[in-house]
Formats: C-alpha cells, structure tokens, sequence
C-alpha cells in the first residue's frame, strides 16, 4: 500500500478541473484542503468531489484576479508545520499561482506534471525538449507545489451527501499593483479536442484555405473533430488556438488520429502519441510522420482527399 | 524606459538524438535563441517604437555556449540596443528558480522598468522563470501576455488570454511580464541589422560580479529520458494512383467500423 501525505491542499482557477485535482488529493493525502473562490454552491461542490477542507476565500470578486491571492494562500498553507503538497489545474493562472507560491513558500515547483510520487519524498514527471524526453524532478522543499496535467487522475463519483469543515480566510492585500479593468468572454466556439473519439489534423501541407474545407467535409464524413499544426492556427490563423494539437497546444486520446499534409515534427507528434490508430497522407516519403503511423499513404492531398471522400461516400 | 528582455540559449531540437539507452544526446545540436523568448525580444522592440526614450538590454544567464559570438550577435540582430551576460560554469544546468535568481542579482546590478520574459523554453518548458524573477525582486509579475496594448512612463495596459476569458490588466512599473508565442511574429533579421548587431556593446559578467548569494536546490533534475514509443503497423503506400488510394480507404474503412 502506497503511503499518503497528511494534507494536500488544491486549487483550480477553472470548475471544470475541480473535481480531477481532487481526485489527485484523495489518492495522495488523507485530507485534502481546497482553496475556494465563489458561491456556497462551489464549497459544496468541492465536498461533494471528496474535499475534506475547505478554505473559503470569499465571493468572486471582479476587481481581483486570481493571481492576487497568491499572498493569502500561501499564509494559510504555511501556518501547518507538516511537509505537505499543493496542486494547482495546468491553467496560466495556476502556473503563475505556482511559481508566486513557490518564492513565497521558498518551495520547489513543477508544471504540467503527468506523474507524481510520493514514496520518498515528491518527485515529479514532466514532457521536455518539445515531447523528445519525459523529465523527472524530486522536490527538496518542504511545500512541494505541482500544476497537473489533466487526465492524471480520473474525477470520482459526485456524492452529494459528503460534507467537510470550512474555513474562512481573510483576504492579504498583495504588494504589487496588477488592476483588471476588463474581462471579455472569449471569442469562438468551445471545442473539445481532448476528449474527441476521432480527430482530423491539417497542416501546413494544406495550401489553402479552400482545401481546408475540403477537409474539413472529409472529417465530417468520419465523424471527426478538426485540428491543426501550429502554422495553421498561428501563421495562417485559419483555426482558433484551441484546434492546435502538441506540446504547447491540445493533447489527444483519440481513436483515431488522421494527419494530412502534416511533417511529424515531435513538437506536434507528441500531441497526437496517444492515438490508438494514426493515419497520415504526405506527398514526403521522408516525411518524419511516417515514422509514426499506422497507416500511411505517400500521396497529394489535392488528389488523395477528393478520391478518399468519394471513396467514403460509396 | 529601460526594458531588459531575457532570453535562454536551447539546444536545436532537430538535432537532438536519443541514444540507444533513452538519453538525449546534444552534442551535434548548435545552440539557439529560445523560440518564444524571440516573441520576448520582439515585443520589447515594438514596445520601443512606442514610447520615447526607450531602451533595451538584451540579458542572459548560462555557461559557456554564451560566449560564442554568433549566438551573441543573433540576439543583438533582432534589435536590443545593448546585451549583458553573466557566465559561470555552474550556470550550466540551472533548473528554473535558480536562473530567478540570478537574472534578479543581475536585473538589480543593471537596473530597469520592465522586464519581458518569454512564458517557457523549448527545453525543461517550465514556465517559472519570469513568474519567479517578478516576485524576487518584489514587482509586480505576470504571465501570458498576448497583448501590449498602450504604455506610458510608469504603466503597461497588457492582454492576457487565457483558457476561458480574456483578462485586461493595467500594470503598475516596475514590472515583469511573461509573453506567450502568440503576442507577435518576430521578425527576421535583415543584413543591415546583422552587420549592426556587430558594433553593439557586451557586458559579460561572472557570479562575482553580481554579488550572487548562494542559492537554493529547491528542486533536482533526476532525469532526462526519451519514452518508449508505442508500436505502430507502419503501413506505409507509396503512390497516389486511384488503386493505390483505395488501398489506403479500405484500411481507414476498417479502423472505422
Ligand atoms: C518550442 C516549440 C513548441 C512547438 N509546439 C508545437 C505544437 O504544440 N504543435 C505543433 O503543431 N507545432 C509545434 N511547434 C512547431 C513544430 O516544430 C512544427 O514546426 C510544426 O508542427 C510544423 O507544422 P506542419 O507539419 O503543419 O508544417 P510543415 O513542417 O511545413 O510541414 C508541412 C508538410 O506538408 C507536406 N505537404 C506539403 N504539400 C503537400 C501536399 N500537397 N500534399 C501532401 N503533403 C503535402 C510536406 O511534405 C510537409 O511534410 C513547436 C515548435 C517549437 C520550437
């Protein structure tokens, strides 16, 4: 039986991730102290996920970001004497939350860590070199703070009858002026590249923006979300950030992963690894993509997804 | 306004090999500019176009690949007017919270109003350097500006977009802010620039010279190591004659089903 930390504390800046940094706390700790900025209906949330603390920081209050509250966490994470461990969600606010914290706390921090363990003190895997290497770090510090990737750990069961204790934190004013005088939604429509079954990626290789919607009638036949390399969505701007697949944009689990007019680059690849099946046209034999496929076909886009579409169709 | 933007030498990531045991060998890959910390030097560049009276120091912290003068002169080419580096044989491998630390004893040896930061570097990629510089020096900090959207003499109105909204914030000087790739393009330096970049002056400093304190080993770096792949069918057809394309529909018709 692997051994538990006293307390884990956890915070997610998005709902959404609550309940899997949760989750996380429960394999790891015995209690698990969440953070929590909102409603009574977030405290109880946050039990009803398998908090067994929660430290309430008030209402959501427009005037502050996230970020300010760094100093107030981290006071209370200080107050307890044991070694302890805080998890934050992989977003930019918990990156920044984390590396504040971990002056703050002079403790060791880790992002976007996809394994964690706490057998002799926390260590801590992450992706390196693009997706070339997995890194491995060992904590020193007595506060070990980790931002988690998603997927790590699986969300438990809603259970709403759970209760917990919760406590009040009163608000430490940070020291330096950062003012948020807007907040816009975002543009465009929400995807959910992570969690689809079957996944189109263009890139590059596409040429242009009429191929791409033949593309995306070919990803529609097979009932596939669209994505896209970097270039697509950075260069050419032709789909949202949130379409690009790898290490610095979405990571895929998909069934089936259909790369066209993609090199294979590891920056890229390593998005798309977790695939069951990957499927690849390039008209570059020694295209890097090829290393990596299940299928491949050494081909034109231009003439292969035309002849693929009818051939679907029949 | 004194800007300092950082920027961190990687090893070319084409030019890595993983060797048979899972290591990564660098040894054939030339050091470069981070990529992202060229949106940094960029942003910096645009930011100077803006205002009057601005200027821009180019800084790093590492070992020796710091002193080669064609890295020097890329980062010099992309538009600082100065560069300032602090080598020491123990700032080969510094994890993150350390290169904080010295770019701070440097950033206060130098002075400045605003620091930009690149979010991430293409090797360890983790994010903490500009956050945890910010804080050191007890400034305000931010990461994920993907927008400059007016400055003037003591503040910064700046864009963040995160995953779920974007945030406008007013930052109050001195300050450091982290940028993501998407805040700009960076421009490629042009011949004039190059032969420019040659006549800018270098400050190259030792740990001595910016009165370094010893720093902590908060985290250690146990390993790098490549993954091991999954196995793939590698079914590769050469071709895209009619035949050959239906080849390839009849195996994707199989995976569907
Ligand atoms: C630190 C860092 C992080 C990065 N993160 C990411 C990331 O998260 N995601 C990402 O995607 N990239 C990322 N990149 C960029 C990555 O390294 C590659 O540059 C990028 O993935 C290449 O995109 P591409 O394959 O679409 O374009 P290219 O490399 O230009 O390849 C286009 C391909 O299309 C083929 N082609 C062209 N025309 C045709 C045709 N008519 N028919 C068939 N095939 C054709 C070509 O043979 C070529 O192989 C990152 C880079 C760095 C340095």
């Amino acid at each position: 039986m692997m051994s538990k930390l006293s307390n884990i504390w956890v915070f997610s800046d998005i709902a959404s991730r609550l309940p899997e940094m949760i989750a996380a706390g429960v394999a790891l700790g015995e209690k698990v102290s969440t953070f929590v900025i909102g409603t009574e209906a977030e405290i109880n949330a946050a039990f009803s996920y398998g908090a067994t603390h929660v430290y309430y920081l008030g209402d959501k209050d427009s005037q502050k970001i996230i970020e300010d509250y760094s100093h107030t966490i981290a006071q209370t994470i200080s107050a307890t004497t044991e070694n302890t461990l805080m998890l934050l969600a992989p977003t930019k606010r918990g990156k920044a939350l984390a590396s504040k914290l971990g002056v703050q706390l002079q403790a060791g921090v880790v992002n976007d860590v996809t394994e964690i363990d706490i057998e002799n003190g926390v260590r801590a895997k992450h992706m390196a070199y693009g997706g070339l290497a997995i890194a491995e770090e060992k904590i020193n510090s007595p506060v070990a703070i980790i931002t988690l990737s998603s997927g790590v750990y699986e969300a438990q069961a809603t259970d709403t009858t759970r209760t917990g204790e919760a406590v009040n934190v009163a608000f430490i004013e940070p020291t330096t002026a950062i003012q948020c005088v807007e907040r816009r939604a975002k543009q465009g429509e929400s995807v959910n590249l992570g969690k689809a079954k079957r996944v189109v990626g263009v890139g590059s290789g596409i040429g242009s923006k009429e191929n791409l919607q033949v593309a995306a009638e070919l990803s529609a036949l097979i009932g596939a979300e669209l994505g896209c390399s970097r270039p697509i969505a950075e260069t050419e701007k032709w789909m949202e950030r949130e379409r690009y697949i790898g290490v610095s944009g979405v990571m895929l689990k998909p069934e089936i992963y259909f790369a066209l007019g993609i090199s294979g680059q590891i920056q890229h690849m390593v998005g798309a690894l977790g695939s069951q099946t990957i499927f690849a046209v390039n008209k570059d034999k020694n295209a890097p993509i090829f290393q990596y496929v299940d299928y491949g076909i050494v081909g034109d886009i231009n003439k292969v997804m035309p002849a693929l579409i009818s051939a679907l169709k029949a | 306004m004194k800007i300092i933007t950082c920027y961190k030498l990687v090893p070319e990531e084409q030019d890595i090999t993983v060797t048979a045991d899972g290591n990564l060998d660098t040894n054939k890959a030339a050091p470069k500019i981070n990529p992202f910390d060229l949106c940094a030097v960029e942003a910096g560049v645009q930011l100077k176009s803006l205002i009057e009276g601005c200027s821009i120091t180019a800084m790093s912290v590492g070992g020796k690949a710091l002193e080669n003068p064609k890295a020097r002169k890329d980062i010099l080419s992309r538009g600082p007017d100065d560069l300032t580096v602090v080598i020491d044989e123990k700032f080969e491998q510094l994890l993150p919270h350390q290169t904080a630390r010295v770019l701070m004893a440097a950033a206060q040896k130098t002075g400045f109003d605003l620091i930009i930061c690149g979010d991430g570097s293409g090797d360890l990629y983790a994010q903490q350097v500009g956050l945890q510089l910010g804080e050191l020096l007890g400034v305000a900090n931010i990461n994920a500006v993907s927008k400059i959207s007016s400055a003037e003499p003591g503040k910064l109105t700046v864009e963040r977009s995160l995953d779920d909204e974007v945030e406008v914030l007013e930052i109050t000087l001195p300050a450091v802010i982290s940028v993501s790739a998407d805040i700009n393009e960076p421009s490629i330096p042009s011949m004039k620039t190059i032969l420019a970049a040659a006549k800018k002056p270098v400050t190259s400093l030792t740990a001595t010279d910016i009165e370094l304190a010893e720093f902590p080993a908060l985290v250690e770096l146990v390993s790098v190591i490549a993954p091991e792949q999954k196995a793939r069918q590698k079914i590769v057809i050469e071709g895209d004659d009619e035949q050959q394309i239906a080849q390839f529909a009849e195996h994707l018709r199989k995976a569907l089903n």
